[in-house]
Formats: C-alpha cells, structure tokens, sequence
C-alpha cells in the first residue's frame, strides 16, 4: 500500500490545469506510472494529490501531418510508438529506441511525457527525441509555451516545468519536407546534396548498452540520424547528467567530406564532448569506450545508407 | 539404460503442475491468518558500528503498533555450526542491512511509519571489508570470537582472529612434488558475493499459542526439520511443541536452508501474547538483510611435470563470508574434500578459511562452494595448459580422477563412482573441441569484430551433509488401492515428489497415478528429513522410499498367504494384485487388502498398510585433523563444453552452445533431470557474466534491487543447452541414481572463462565476466 | 485513505469494488479479490511475477493504481482455464516442464497469453523479448519458450479447424 492521496483523473485539459495550480497541496502527475509509483514505494515523493492524466484525449493523440510533422501526446505509451507505422517509417531512432526500452508489459505503461519529465540521464526516448529536434508544448493556468526539448533538462532529474505546468506533448518536425532543412534550431538549412525535392531522412538509428540483453537501464543509450541534407544529429543518454545533443560532434562531422572516414573521426572525437560518470552500472572509463563504439557504429551505418542513396 | 524399469526413467510431467500454471498453488507468500500482523524492521545503516542506544518511545506510541523488539529483548545466539548470530543486533551492528529492531503492527504502512520514529544512536567502528582486512586481523567483527558455541571437531575458529573456521587438508607430501615437478605455477582468482534471487522473498509466519509453549511456523524454507531444531535450540523449546509448515516454495537455492526470518516472527508472536505476525522481506531485503552466496579468493600453486601430470597442488582458499559464519564455515569444509576439483592428486595441501567479514553473510547456495573452488581449479588447468602448451583437455584427462585413485580426503574411488573422463569426452565430442584456435585465427576473429571460442571444464560434487544424515517415507494404502505418501523432504520445483512417486510405482507395480505424495511438510506429521539441501534426496529420499514401498509389499504379502494361503516366499506382485508366482490367476487386489482383508462373513484380517522406510547414509565419518575420512554420499561428475561468440567492441558474450554433462548413475526422470541442468546451466551463466554486489568503500551495499543486481532474462539465454546424461550406475543408489540438483551451475563461470581466453587469447581471473570488463581488456590488448 | 469505486471486468466477471487511492492492482486483486495467482516479486517493475493482461496487454499490476482499471477488462491467471479444463497455452506449461518452483508461472504465462493474442506465429526472439520482463531463476527460460511455440502452433492448428 503505498501512502495517502487523493487521486483524479480529469476529462479535460482546463480541468487538469486548475488541478494543478493548486498551491497548498504537493500534486503529482501520474502519466504511466512506472517511476512515480516506484518513488511513491520508496517515500521519495509524498504528494497529497495525485492526477491521472491518461484521460486527457489531448495527450493521448498520435498525429502524423505529412509535411508537417509528428505530433505525441505526453500519455502515450512507448509500446505506441514501438509499433506505429508512422514512427518507425519517418523516425527510426525513437522507434529503435521505445523498443528497448524497460520491458515488453513495462512499455505498455511508460510513457513519453514520463519518460521526458522524469529527467533521468538515462531515459532512453530523449535522445531520439533531440534528434528529431522535438518541441515540448507545455499547459497551464497562465497558457501555453513551447520549449524546445534541448532546453529543457536542467540537471539530473530536474527540469524548467513550474509546478503548475503539464507537458501536453512534444512536437517533431517531419524528416519528410521539400527542402531537407529541418525547421528547428541547430539546423543549418542546407539543401539536399542531391537536389531532389520531397527527401526524408537517410537513416536514425538508437543504439543501447546494457549490462545484460534483457531489459536494464542504458549504460549509454546514443542515438544518430542524417537527414536529408546529410547532416548528422547525434544525442546521448547516461553520458551527463542530462541527456545531451552533441551540437559540436554534429559541426564537426557536418562540416567533412562525406566519407565513410567520418566513423573514425567521430569516435576520436566524441569523447570531447560528453562527461560520463562512474556508478554502480558502469565505470566512466566503459561509458567512453561504448560512446566510441556506437558513434563510429552509427556514423558508418548511416554513411553507407547515405551512399547507397546516391548509387 | 531404463529399458527394465516401467515407470523410473520415464518422463512424466511433475505431479504439481496443474497448481502452478492455474494459480491455485499457494505459497506462504499468499498466506494470511485472521488478525495476523505485519512487520517492517530498522535495518543498520552502517557496516560496522556500537548500538548506543535505541528509542522506541515514539514508536510504541503509534496506534496500531502492537510490538517493538530490539536486540536487548532477545538474548539469544543462533547458527547451525558457529553460534554467532542474534535474532536482532544486539550492541553492535555487524553489516549494513542487519535487522536492529522490528515492528509488529496492524497493517504495514504502520509498521512502517513507526520504523520511521525509531531512533538510534551508533558509533562506528572500522569495517572489515575485503579477504586481506579479515585476515590482518586489525578489526574483529566478532569481537568475542574465543566465547563462541561451534560444533566442535568440525570446525576450527581461531582466537583472535577474522578466521570463523580453519580447515585443513594434507596427503602426500606437496615440498617433495613441487621438487619433482618441472615447473612450479601459481595463479591468483577471485569472484564476489553474489544472490540467490530466489522469485519469492523469504517470508515466515509465527503463531504463539498464548499459555503453552506450542508454536507453529508457516514458512517459505527448504529444511522445516532444522527451522524446528534451531528454533528448539535457540528459545528453549520442546521439539514437539514447535510445528513447521511448508506449503510451496517459490524458489529456494539454498537461500532457504537454515533459519532465517522464523525466530523473529516468533518472538513477535510471542511479544503479541500470540497473534500470528507475519515477516516477509522485500526484494531489497532479500538482498542486503538475509545471506548471499559467499565470496571467494583462490590461490593455487601447482607442480607439474612438462608431460602434465601434476605432481604437487597447494591451495588457500579464503571465503569472505560476511558477518555471521551460517553455512559458509561449512562451505568451506566441503572445499576441503572436493576443492581441488575432480582429480587425482597425490601430494596437496589445502587450506579453506571462512572469514568474517562486515558484509551481508554469505550460506548456501546451489553448488555449496563448488561453483566458487571451480572456477579457481578450472581456470588454474587452462592456465597450466597454456603455459605448458599442452592442450587442456589432455591436461584435464592426464590427471583426472578414476577407478582406483584416491580423492584428497582418501577415499578410494571404484568401478561405481561414475566416471568424470567420460563426462569431459561427451562434452568435448559435442562441441566439436579441436585444441585451442592458433593465434592467427584468434586475431581473424577479433578483426572481425565477432571472436569465437570454445572452452571445457570438469566438475565434480558430494552432498556436503553430516556423517548421520537421515531421511524417511511413509506410504498408507487407501481404501481404493491408491497410495498416499508423507515425506520430510521439500520440493521447491525441483520435483523431488514425481520422482519419488516414479519410485514408488515402480517398486510397488502400480500406476504412478495412483500414488499421491502429500504436497506440504508438516513437522507434525511428516516423517523426518534432515535437510532439503546438498542434492542428496533423490539418492536418500529414493532408497527411503524404495525401503517404504518394499514394507508395504510385505504387509501386503503377509496377509495375501493369509487369504491365499501361499507360503510368502511364493508370492509376487504386479498390476496391483499379490499372487502365486506359478499360478496368477490365485491373486487378491492391493485394494482388497488396503485397510484389512474382509470375508463375505465380515470377519477381517490384516490391517491398514502403512509403510515406513528410512535411510541413514551408511559408513560415513568425519574428516580428522588432516582432512581425511569418508564425507562423500554420492560424488557426481560432470563437465561443460560451450562456444561463445564475442562482440569485441562491447564485450558482450553470446552463448552459441554450452554442453553439459553429468553421470547421473540412472536417470530417474529425463524430463525433470534436463530441467534441472538447464535450469542450473542459466543461473550459472548469471555467475558467470552478470551477477554481482557491490559495496561503497563504507561498505554500503549500492545494489540492493533487481535493477542493479541483475539476473540473466530470457534474452540472456544461450541459443543451445545441450544436456548429456550418463548412466554408470551407482551400486547403493535408487535404481543406481546419483544427484544432479546444484551440479549443473558448477564449472560454467570456468567453461565461459576459458573460452574466452580461446576467443580473445586474454585470461580473466575475476568474476563476472562483464561486457565492460572484457570490452575494455580487448581495448587494452589493441592498446599499443 | 481516499476512496473509489471503481467497476471493471475481472475475468470476464463485471465487479465493482470501493478501492484506496493507494492501493495496486496487484494489492487490489490478492487482498480484496482472493485472486493470488499474480505474486509480488518485486514491487518495482523489474520480475514481472504481477503480470496480468489489462484491456489485453500485459502490464505489471505493482505498478498501476487499481483505481486506474477502472472501466478496464482485467485477466488473471485464474481466467485462463475454463470449464474445467486447462487452456492450450498452460498444457504446454505442463508438458514442457516450463516451470519449477511456480512462482513466475501466472506472471509468464499472461506474458505469453497476451504475446498469442497479438501474433499467433511468434519467432524465438519475439518469444524471448516478450517474457524478458519475467525474471525466472529456475527454469532457466528454454522450456518456456518452447511450450510458448507449442501453444502457439496448436492454437493456430485449432483456429485453422475451426
Ligand atoms: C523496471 C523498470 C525499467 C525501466 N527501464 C527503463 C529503460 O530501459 N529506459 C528508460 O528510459 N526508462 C526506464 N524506466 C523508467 C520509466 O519506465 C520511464 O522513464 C517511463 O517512460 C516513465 O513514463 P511513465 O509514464 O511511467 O512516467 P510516470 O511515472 O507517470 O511519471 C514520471 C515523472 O514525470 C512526471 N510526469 C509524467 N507525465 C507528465 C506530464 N505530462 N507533465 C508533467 N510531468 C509529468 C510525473 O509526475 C513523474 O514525476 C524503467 C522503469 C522501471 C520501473
Ligand atoms: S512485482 Fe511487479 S514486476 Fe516485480
Ligand atoms: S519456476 Fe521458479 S521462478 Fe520460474
């Protein structure tokens, strides 16, 4: 029996909203469950009240808008987005990622918004997720804010969301558009190498460590994607003490030749820019190694689809 | 081999099965009784510290706490061989985790909540936290080591010292083989403390019936007789007076031999004026209160000639046993007898010290020590062979044990003992072992990314059980014929009862649907069993039962010469009926003697057939002073051979086959006997590459959950487990059956260790054999 | 305690029950249900031996609020056999020995119940990556996922006949 609180499940989004800017009260939001309830069984949150967001339609929805882009609901279950045609055609990486992440019954449970909120540095969604340069939409009383999801984390399990706020969803622009920019910051805008119109991306992909093959937390979790104009994006999980998009990888790589001999460079060089500790699942020294390994994975992967495409 | 028998070495499908998969099977975990209270209990937070003082005022004053005991309330010592251990810590903690007070409550948020107002105040001491500190001495963790209650003659503390039991194994002479050796190698190996993991947490329910001394346990444990003994012992108790129940167990692995939450539940009870409580651990106290399997650092130091025949070995084997000496002492005197591993060794000495350490307490665990003393022996004979350039398989072969040789503890081992050198060559022709890969293909292999490598280890083990070790059966015929059967024995999914009623059937001629063993021990009336442990009851339990069945075979014959008036030595059985051995159609049905042959008149002669059988292991003695005698039951050999594939960058193993061989003497139940060695293969493979505590350098456990101290899932499974089962019967075994329950984890951290090294061409001395720790040696190796 | 009702289907039964805010559906259906089948191996997440099905996928029932299966089809282990009869899925437990000590057994097999019910021919890896969530430290995993294939042929063949 875990300790006293009240519980709703509100219907609608104003509802949920005026729930939370209660002040007296310590309110919990209960998107899956799969972290709150353990830290409600280990009393490392106490809330009076806890609301259930999961009847919330608004954060439930799953929206593909050709041209546009991805639209997840906060509540929607990382099984979803393992199995949705949508996701693992237009966004391998976070298909790849929601099918390793937990267990099979355990994904049926977590979800994005939790998985996102909860902040861990391991959190297995949110490396995907800053690839595909997502955009959190955020409610509250006082309105609504967008932030993009590189802003977002602040430190290990901490993040920019006031008490009042409820993140509704997060945004991804498409891999799918005309001119093979992608909309959001970071983005250099360039044109297709090929100069074809409506290109996707070449590839994504999320490549995990654990310390077995069942289900474990990440020891690093790195994912990768080239778009369109074959520019790299590269984030990594459990390599800081947030989730990380390499930005400066990203220029360095962006900025060759495109060659297969990028692979080698981006594992001499991604070790710059992470900060990996040691804990009880890994030493610092592995984490290295492994981010090492999976960029120089990933980058020759993704290379060798980008050179098919021209071929 | 089975083809004589009709029922034994069959595979039947085990007796309970239908419980399990409908949820009807109930374990103590499901258990509740009306009133029953709940406990949560104040665990040390430090390794090594003086209670101060304990206050409980705020506590006791929570409406529904309904008792708080601490260690000053219960001054009593408990342990099987070294009595150590307190129920509650009484004056000083002794490991982070152990239980300092309890609280019996209404429900368990309040038992809880009054936990949280208990406070304590405590002085640290330093800790002993590895093999060297226990052994330095610097730091007792039991300070009154000298004053301590032990079995005496069996095991050997040492004043003064860290050292809870000191064995000691000398024949030959080992100065004289290590001058008539060639080479003199030593090699250092070590693995940690590991869990048992058992998927239902210990839990125990006491009742004190108010105004008597009766008491009565339900309780998830392997050996209900020993609970009652020790919990005799320890509070003073009638053996009577003290009744155990045992209904499922949800795994047990030698986790649940021994006593562990029982003597608390009971002093709740008691505190409670007999309300039943309830204690039943979390899985983070499954793992940081109750024991773990010990740790281990083997040294060896073996003279060889450069043919590899080993002309001398020395051994220091030294358990970091924790904070109370449980079975570990005892692990450790079994590693006095079978340490050095399946071979035939003419000049050793050996030392096994059980240490005490201020870390979770090590005991038992499916293996008892072997799995630990073979991965230092197995890998020691690779090692050997590498720096002899002499394959390991003809190393292992050269100097195994066979018909004639003697063990290290003298027995002499004969045409019956079973035969390890056939075991290895089964292994070996499976996996298609060829010699270790050359160099060249070594390297192919890592350039590919993906290296492959085979590896073989031998393994043998004896049940580790006292010379006395007794057990017994009781049948009663019902009204219809059918049998029903106590015995004393638990089964925690091994499936002990199918195949003891495979033996009864067979022994009494009759379907093996009609004998029913009665599924949940009861001390009260069930027939004693000295432990369910050491993978010794098919072979005890099955001669019990074979001399129960042939006791109700002569009942049931004395009355059929009654009835048939045949002279008994005329008489045979079959199909259920007694009968003239010339004249079958002269028969009388079990039935119609089961509860006493009635005549048309109404006159009945005869009686209720109620069998009894028992067995005590004939012959068996202690070991003396240099650790010679006969403690071997049954030794069962076995070997492994496995091909792993290695991601060289990730260092992740993958298990293509691992082969597993056993000389079993006769299988009993092929279908239940390849579980168990499939079963027992995985849990190694979790010693092998995953399984691990860790400590803060306080001694703090960091991994108290299934998130961090993971065991293998289904994805970590190898893609083949081949078991190969081998009869050379044992002349005093059931049916020729030997033991297989713990014997199929033995050896496989050692078959995994040296494939890696036939993979890589790296040796690992420490377990687990993790993907990071082989990753970043293959880094190191690429390293200039 | 905060109190609800909450009105689900429990093995096909309909109930409604007043449940605590904080209560699990694994407390919630052994305490006030009697239905003890899915066992507590952890309380985490992490064994799997509290799977149930919920609107026909797996969960782990230790991490879901009973009041949060309300309005919810629930199944047991205990809603598998009917009429008296095992159902395919738990003979094949049965005769390829896939369980031991039984206490993973309930919470396997609605892994396994609920892996059939959404793909009637699953490979070996799909078998394994379905019950990775269900720890077992006795069977060692192999008879499991051959008793899986086994069901799942023989439902196949059963549906085919039909
Ligand atoms: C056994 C086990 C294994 C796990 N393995 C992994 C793994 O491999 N990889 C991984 O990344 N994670 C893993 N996790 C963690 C967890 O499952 C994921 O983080 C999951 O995505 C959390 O989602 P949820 O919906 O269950 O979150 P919840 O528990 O519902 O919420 C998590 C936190 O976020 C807050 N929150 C939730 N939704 C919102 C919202 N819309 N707005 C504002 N705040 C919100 C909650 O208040 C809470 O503090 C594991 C957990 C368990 C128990
Ligand atoms: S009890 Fe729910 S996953 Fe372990
Ligand atoms: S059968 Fe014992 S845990 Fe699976």
């Amino acid at each position: 029996m875990l300790t006293n609180f009240e519980y709703a499940k509100p219907i609608t989004l104003t509802h949920a909203v005026q729930c939370l800017a209660e002040k007296e009260r310590e309110v919990k939001i209960l998107s899956g469950g799969t972290d709150l309830l353990v830290a409600l069984r280990r009393k490392q949150v106490q809330p009076a009240l806890v609301i259930d967001i999961k009847g919330l339609k608004e954060l439930t929805a799953l929206t593909y808008t050709p041209g546009q882009g991805l639209s997840i609901g906060a509540a929607v279950c990382v099984n979803r987005l393992a199995e949705a045609d949508v996701v693992r055609q237009y966004f391998p990486a976070l298909a790849a990622a929601a099918r390793v992440l937990a267990s099979y019954q355990l994904r049926n449970r977590a979800t994005v918004g939790g998985n996102i909120c909860n902040a861990s540095p391991a959190a297995d969604l949110v490396p995907p997720l800053l690839v595909y340069e997502g955009v959190l939409e955020v409610v509250s009383q006082r309105g609504s804010r967008r932030i993009p999801l590189q802003d977002f984390f602040t430190g290990v399990k901490q993040h920019v969301l006031e008490r009042d706020e409820l993140l509704q969803g997060v945004f991804l622009p498409d891999t799918t558009d005309a001119t093979g920019a992608t909309g959001a910051t970071g983005a250099t805008g360039a044109t297709s190498a090929t100069g074809m119109t409506n290109v996707t991306d070449v590839g994504g992909l999320y490549l995990k460590q654990g310390r077995l093959k069942g289900h474990d937390l990440s020891i690093i979790g790195l994912a990768a994607r080239l778009n369109a104009a074959k520019q790299f994006r590269f984030a990594v999980a459990a390599a800081a003490p947030t989730p990380l998009r390499l930005f400066a990888l990203e220029e360095l790589l962006n900025a060759q030749p495109f060659t297969p001999a990028l692979a080698e460079l981006a594992a001499q060089a991604i070790n710059l820019y992470i900060h990996p500790i040691s804990d009880v699942r890994a030493t610092a020294e592995y984490r290295r190694h492994m981010a090492a390994v999976f960029v120089r994975r990933a980058v020759s992967s993704l290379v060798t689809a980008g050179g098919k495409q021209d071929g | 081999m089975s083809d004589h028998y009709t029922v034994v070495g069959t595979a039947q499908t085990r007796s309970e099965a239908w419980q399990k998969v409908t949820g009807q099977a109930v374990y103590v975990h499901d258990f509740s009784l009306p009133g029953m209270l709940h406990t949560k209990i104040l665990h040390s937070p430090h390794a090594h510290a003086l209670i101060v003082a304990i206050d409980v005022t705020a506590a006791k004053a929570l409406p529904g706490v309904k008792a708080i005991l601490t260690g000053a309330d219960l001054p009593y010592l408990l342990g099987l061989y070294m009595v150590d251990k307190p129920i509650l810590a009484r004056h000083k903690v002794r490991y982070q985790g152990e239980p300092v007070a309890a609280v019996a409550a209404v429900d368990e948020v309040t038992a809880e909540r009054a936990v949280g107002l208990i406070k304590v105040t405590y002085s640290e001491l330093p800790a002993v936290l590895s093999v060297d500190a226990a052994l330095a001495g610097q730091t007792l963790v039991h300070e009154d080591i000298n004053e301590l209650e032990y079995i005496k003659g069996a095991f050997f503390p040492q004043p003064d010292s860290n050292i809870a039991s000191w064995h000691q194994t000398r024949r030959g002479d080992v100065q004289q083989g290590f001058a008539a050796a060639d080479f003199v190698f030593e090699d250092e190996l070590s693995l940690p403390q590991v869990a048992h993991a058992p998927l239902e947490t210990h839990v125990s329910i006491a009742q004190a019936h108010p105004a008597s001394n009766r008491v009565t346990i339900w309780t998830s444990a392997q050996s209900p007789f020993s609970v009652r003994n020790l919990l005799a012992k320890a509070f003073g108790l009638a053996r009577a007076d003290i009744k155990v129940v045992v209904p499922f167990i949800g795994g047990g692995f030698g986790g649940k031999a021994g006593i562990h939450l029982e003597p608390l539940a009971l002093a709740l009870s008691r505190a409670c004026n007999g309300i039943p409580v309830r204690v039943k651990a979390s899985r983070e106290e499954e793992y940081n209160q109750l024991p773990c399997r010990e740790g281990l650092r083997g040294r060896v130091k073996t003279g060889i000639t450069k043919g590899g025949k080993i002309t001398a070995m020395q051994l220091y084997f030294d358990w970091d046993g924790g904070a109370y000496a449980d079975y570990s002492v005892n692990v450790g005197r079994a590693a006095g007898y079978a340490g050095a591993g399946p071979y035939a060794l003419d000049n050793i000495e050996l030392h096994s010290r059980t240490l005490y350490t201020n870390k979770v307490f090590g005991t038992a665990y499916r293996g008892f020590g072997h799995l630990e003393t073979h991965w230092v022996i197995e890998r020691h004979m690779d090692l050997l062979a590498q720096r002899l350039q002499i394959d390991p398989y003809e190393l292992r072969q050269q100097n195994l044990l066979r018909e004639g040789s003697l063990t290290i503890s003298g027995e002499r081992i004969n045409a019956n003992s079973g035969r390890v050198d056939q075991c290895l060559s089964a292994v070996a022709s499976e996996i298609g072992w060829c010699g270790y890969r050359s160099a060249a293909e070594r390297a192919a292999g890592i350039a590919r990314g993906k290296a492959r490598g085979k590896g073989l280890a031998v393994l043998h083990k004896a049940p580790a059980m006292p010379a006395n070790t007794a057990t017994g059966a009781i049948m009663q015929l019902n009204e219809d014929g059918s049998v029903i059967m106590l015995l004393g024995a638990t089964d925690m999914g091994q499936g002990a009862y199918t195949v003891m009623a495979q033996i009864a059937a067979e022994i009494l001629a009759m379907p093996l649907d009609k004998i029913k063993v009665s599924g949940e021990v009861d001390t009260d009336h069930s027939p004693y069993d000295w432990q369910t442990v050491a993978s010794k009851y098919s072979f005890m339990g099955g001669n019990a039962v074979i001399r129960c069945a042939q006791d109700v075979l002569r009942q049931l014959k004395a009355t059929a010469a009654q009835v048939l008036r045949i002279p008994v030595d005329e008489l045979a059985h079959a199909n259920e009926r007694i009968y003239h051995v010339q004249h079958p159609e002269q028969f009388v049905t079990y039935q119609a003697l089961a509860m006493g042959y009635t005549y048309r008149n109404g006159n009945a002669i005869g009686g209720p057939i109620i069998g009894r059988g028992t067995y005590l292991a004939p012959g068996l003695t202690n070991l003396d002073d240099n650790g010679q005698g006969l403690p071997a039951l049954d030794w069962t050999y076995g070997a492994h051979g496995a091909e792993i594939e290695v991601d060289i960058e990730t260092g992740e193993v993958t298990v293509l086959k691992i082969a597993s061989a056993f000389d079993v003497g006769q299988v009993l139940n092929p279908k239940l006997c390849k579980g168990q060695v499939i079963g027992g293969v995985m849990q190694g493979l979790g010693s092998a590459l995953c399984e691990e505590y860790k400590y803060s350098p306080d001694g703090k456990l960091l991994n108290p959950s299934f998130t961090d101290n993971k065991i293998p899932t289904a994805q970590d499974t190898p893609r083949e487990i081949v078991p190969i089962l081998l009869e050379n019967p044992q002349a005093d075994g059931p049916f020729g059956a030997r033991g297989v329950g713990e014997h199929p984890m033995i050896s496989v951290p050692s078959v995994i260790g040296n494939a890696l090294y036939d993979a890589l061409g790296i040796n690992f001395y420490e377990l687990p054999l993790t993907p990071e720790k082989i990753a970043l040696a293959v880094a190191k190796l690429a390293r200039p | 305690m905060a109190k609800h009702v909450i009105t689900c289907g429990i093995n096909g039964a309909a109930i409604s029950a007043e449940v605590d805010s904080g209560q699990t559906l694994l407390e919630f259906l052994r305490g006030e249900l009697s239905l003890f089948g899915a066992k507590e191996g952890c309380g985490e997440g992490e064994c799997g031996a509290c799977t149930v099905m919920v609107n026909g996928r797996a969960v782990n029932s230790c991490l879901m609020l009973a009041v949060e299966a309300d309005g919810c089809e629930v199944k047991t282990v205990e809603g598998l056999a009917q009429g008296g009869k095992l159902a395919i899925l738990q003979e094949e437990f049965v005769q390829h020995d896939a369980l031991q000590c039984g206490f993973c057994t309930p919470g396997m097999l609605m892994s396994a119940r609920a892996l059939l019910d959404r793909t009637s021919d699953p490979g070996e890896e799909e078998i394994k990556v379905a019950i990775a969530g269900n720890l077992c430290r006795c069977t060692g995993y192999l008879p499991i996922v051959s008793a899986i294939q086994a069901a799942a042929k023989r439902e196949r063949e059963e549906t085919a006949s039909e």
